[in-house]
């Protein structure tokens, strides 16, 4: 074990190294691409044994790592925002041909207007296209994961490509520590794929050919089994990790101080920190509040949720973007997870940090205070209430 | 209300048949709703298209699949497709077909009809002898035997919205009313239940669609077949090169050697190959 200062987006890049990925293809777009350009740099240099290839775009890109994937190579590559919707289409591509391939997504706010901020938007807006999609809350969560979405993208009952994300600037361009594991503990950890392979070269077949309604609902039926056996397999991955690193990130939902909480909040990513931090200075006033991260949105670890809501009388869930829906992406699938039990939390709807905007430590009290006194059912959007703030000070 | 389903190949006009035989039901004051079953849209793929007749606006959105009246436009598909699937005991079959409708009675206890649609389109000049175009002249005799449309409204239709030479597919109509034959085959059993449908379930172990197209013969949609004139061919590999389904091979010396089970019929090579060395035959 080597502990390096690293930025998330080396963090991705270190990781895939480790994983030893066989191919990687990429196509730049700020702030993911010093991920790639780190690559490039080990291949370079011969510290990667990989394929490099350069595509004229993203959806290329993705194009590249489902044939190679196909072919049962291990791939990898990176996007963001307008880089991630030009995928769209091949996003399920790679999961309906059960490509495991794994992919560093910095989450990015998308455009129009042109913004380069920690937004989930992009993200979010991918989330009905069969991927495993990780939050990362630190540079170590980003490591850690992506060696752990290669186990779990290959394993032969899930064998569904996983994103994992993380928010721009925020962790794509800041330097922390990061226990960066030996290649020796990686390689017992995540033996070379098991290539289940759908094309094998020199031998003529073809991938995703038409299928009509009789067969169609199958495949797709299988898709959705894939993602059902995630998050049992991940606590299996997790247990093995925590065992070869002493690091464990707690599952789809960890939680903080929720045991007797009256009310939680729900997080995704980066604010999860300074969320934490809130949470201790209420609990010193005696006030009984809690903190949920949603480390897995997809698929929506709904059970978890249920154990939350079954002692929390409240739960406040912050959604990083806005899918002009009645409530925020995540408090939706919250609220629905908790739909028809008897004692139900009331669950509140919370914008923030939209477009890179900061989740300040009062933003998260604002929160705490509405969810414990008023709660709304519609959603806050507290980046606009504390801009208000923000002039009265000014 | 009556169930219709039709069976063709792409590019023999069974889409065409059921759409006129919505306007002609129209004509006749019913409420008609038709539409076709698209797969592998090509030319000689099997094609599948439904039609409904009621006196009252149709209230279901959904394939026929236990149709009171079968329309078979292409007798070759008896024998590759399951036209009879879901068909009513006691329902009607209309095959396009020069044979005897008792001939016909083995695929089961229907009443069965038989309309030689080949040999009137050709009588007026409607498609080639390798490809003639039925499907008016089958209309004609379905509203012959099935009662459910007139001719009169079928002709009008045929006037109205044929997409050619109206004035022979109507003429063509009317000798298929004509000419149609139903077959004396004993008591025919009362409209029964819907025979159950199976849809046979065969999904890949792995959850991905893979298949070498080696295992997907092609040749059931054919209905012509590319012969070559080996003293005419100059071996310049155009017929190989513009084959869609790769089904024509060299031997050592040079010369194309069609590959009969991917050959679908479809004459790309004929009209490519320079010397017109290669002709196309109707399937025997
Ligand atoms: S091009 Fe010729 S050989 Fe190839 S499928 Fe068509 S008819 Fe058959
Ligand atoms: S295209 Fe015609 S001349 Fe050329 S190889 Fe084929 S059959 Fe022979």
């Amino acid at each position: 074990m080597t502990r390096l200062v690293l930025s998330g987006n080396s963090a991705q890049s270190y990781a895939a190294r480790l994983a030893r990925v066989q191919v990687v293809a990429a196509y730049p777009i700020t702030p993911q691409t010093s991920i790639v350009e780190k690559l490039a740099d080990f291949v370079a240099d011969g510290e990667l044994p990989a394929q490099y290839v350069k595509v004229e775009s993203e959806h290329s890109a993705l194009q590249v790592c489902v044939s190679a994937a196909a072919l049962g190579a291990r791939t990898y590559t990176a996007t963001s925002s307008q880089g991630l919707l030009l995928m769209h289409e091949l996003l399920h591509w790679a999961s309906g041909l059960r490509a495991p391939i794994v992919m560093g997504v910095v989450n990015r706010a998308v455009a129009p207007p042109w913004n380069i901020g920690a937004d989930h938007t992009d993200t979010i807006a991918q989330r009905d296209t069969g991927w495993v999609q990780f939050y990362a809350e630190s540079n170590q969560e980003v490591l850690d994961t992506v060696l752990q979405a290669y186990r779990l993208a290959e394993d032969l009952a899930v064998r569904l490509p996983v994103m994992v994300n993380e928010d721009a600037f925020y962790l794509s361009h800041t330097v922390e520590p990061v226990d960066v594991p030996d290649p020796a503990t990686v390689d017992a950890f995540l033996p070379p794929r098991t290539p289940r392979a759908v094309l094998e070269l020199g031998v003529g077949a073809r991938v995703g050919s038409f299928t009509g309604p009789d067969h169609y609902v199958e495949f797709r039926r299988q898709v959705a089994r894939g993602l059902e056996s995630v998050l049992p397999t991940l606590t299996e991955i997790e247990v093995d990790y925590a065992r070869r690193t002493g690091r464990d990130h707690g599952g789809p939902l960890p939680t903080y101080r929720v045991d007797d909480a009256d009310a939680v909040l729900v997080t995704m990513g980066t604010m999860t920190t300074t969320a934490r931090k809130v949470v201790d200075e209420l609990r010193t006033q005696g006030r009984k509040v809690g903190l949920a991260k949603l480390r897995v949105f997809r698929p929506f670890p709904a059970e978890a949720v249920r154990a939350l809501g079954a002692t929390a009388d409240r739960i406040g869930v912050v959604d990083r973007s806005y899918t002009f829906a009645g409530l925020g992406a995540a408090a939706t699938e919250v609220r629905s997870a908790l739909y028809g039990r008897t004692g139900a939390p009331t669950v509140a709807s919370f914008l923030a940090g939209v477009g890179g905007r900061d989740v300040t430590p009062q933003i998260v009290h604002r929160m705490f205070d509405a969810l414990l006194s008023e709660p709304g059912t519609g959603p806050a959007w507290m980046d606009l209430e504390a801009e208000r703030e923000v002039t009265v000070r000014g | 209300m009556i169930e219709v389903r039709f069976h063709g190949r792409g590019g023999q006009g069974a889409v065409v048949a059921s759409e006129l035989l919505a306007h002609a039901a129209f004509r006749d004051g019913k409420f008609p709703q038709s539409f076709p079953f698209f797969g592998v849209e090509r030319r000689g793929a099997p094609v599948t298209a439904y039609a409904r007749i009621d006196d009252r606006p149709v209230d279901v959105r959904t394939s026929v699949t236990a149709p009171d009246i079968v329309v078979v436009l292409d007798a070759g598909l008896l024998r590759r497709v399951p036209v009879t699937a879901g068909l009513r005991a006691g329902g009607l079959l209309l095959v396009n077909s020069p044979r005897r409708p008792e001939e016909l009675a083995g695929l089961g206890p229907f009443r069965i009809a038989a309309v030689d649609a080949a040999r009137i389109a050709l009588r007026h000049g409607l498609g080639s002898v390798t490809l003639p175009i039925v499907n008016t002249a089958v209309l004609g005799a379905f509203a012959r035997v099935s009662g459910v449309v007139s001719l009169d409204a079928v002709r009008a239709a045929i006037e109205s919205f044929s997409p050619a030479r109206q004035v022979e597919n109507a003429a063509a109509a009317s000798d298929g009313y004509t000419d149609v034959v139903t077959a004396e085959v004993g008591p025919i059993p009362e409209l029964g239940p819907a025979s159950p449908r199976t849809v046979p379930l065969v999904l890949p172990e792995d959850p991905v669609a893979s298949r070498s197209s080696e295992t997907l013969p092609t040749a059931d949609w054919r209905s012509l077949t590319p012969v070559i004139d080996l003293g005419r061919c100059t071996r310049c590999n155009f017929c190989w090169k513009f084959c869609p389904d790769n089904a024509i091979e060299f031997d050592a010396a040079g010369w194309p050697v069609l590959r009969g089970e991917f050959c679908k019929g479809c004459g790309i090579c004929a009209a490519e190959c320079p010397p017109r060395a290669i002709a196309m035959r109707a399937e025997a």
